[in-house]
């Protein structure tokens, strides 16, 4: 599944590191995530986006 | 003095390695006590060190990762080990000792696919909090843990 998550944190200045942490996981999952290799939990998608201050659909884009 | 989770990993490896290497010295020694209070040494220093971790030890797709892991894991250690039971079977006639092995592995996969069932059922029910389930399954996993011990003594070591 693709997503915008990258862009969104590249835009609000956010490291993986640190998104990491506000999101409660390890930094291997966001990389995971950003490559779209990793499809997250409900709860982690919400988490993520409300750290990157958009909503899941806009976060992920659904083929 | 906070940990970080490389530090914390290499601590981990470095603990089971030496555990590993005085288990198998003390079985060799017919020593089966030791190895015991060796265990509860580690798992309390493994737990307590794993408190002073900074950040997150494992998350979501760990366990994600875990759970197919222990699948594919089960899986090919059944087929190996039932493989293994028909050849140990086919040569019996050469060894006793063999058949003893094979009935061995049989009941550990049976014992295997009867704990995956155990939990996967307690996972699955796991919504309806019943305590009485886990407790029963427990005392079954027990039960066949002693049954599986007292078989290896008494085909193998006998």
């Amino acid at each position: 599944m693709k997503n915008n998550i990258k862009e969104l944190r590249q835009k609000l200045n956010i490291t993986q590191e640190e998104l990491a942490e506000k999101a409660g996981v390890r930094r291997e999952t966001i990389v995971f995530l950003e490559q779209g290799k990793y499809n997250p939990s409900l709860n982690l998608a919400h988490r993520v986006a409300k750290i990157l201050k958009t909503s899941i659909d806009k976060l992920f884009i659904f083929d | 003095m906070e940990l970080t989770l490389k530090q914390y990993n290499t601590i981990r490896l470095i603990i089971v390695f030496i555990l590993a290497m005085f288990i198998g010295n003390m079985i060799v020694l017919k020593n089966y006590f030791l190895p015991l209070i060796l265990i509860a040494v580690a798992s309390i220093l493994l737990f307590s060190l794993r408190k002073k971790v900074k950040g997150v030890l494992a998350d979501e797709r760990d366990y994600e990762l875990g759970g197919k892991s222990a699948l594919l894991a089960m899986q090919i250690y059944s087929w190996t080990a039932v493989v293994a039971m028909f050849v140990f079977l086919a040569f019996s006639d050469i060894n006793p000792v063999y058949s003893a092995i094979a009935q061995t592995l049989s009941f550990s996969v049976c014992y295997f696919m009867l704990l995956y069932s155990v939990i996967f059922s307690y996972y699955n029910k796991k919504n309806l909090k019943d305590r009485r389930f886990v407790l029963t399954a427990f005392i079954l996993a027990f039960f066949l843990a002693i049954y599986l011990i007292a078989g290896i003594y008494v085909f193998i070591l006998k």
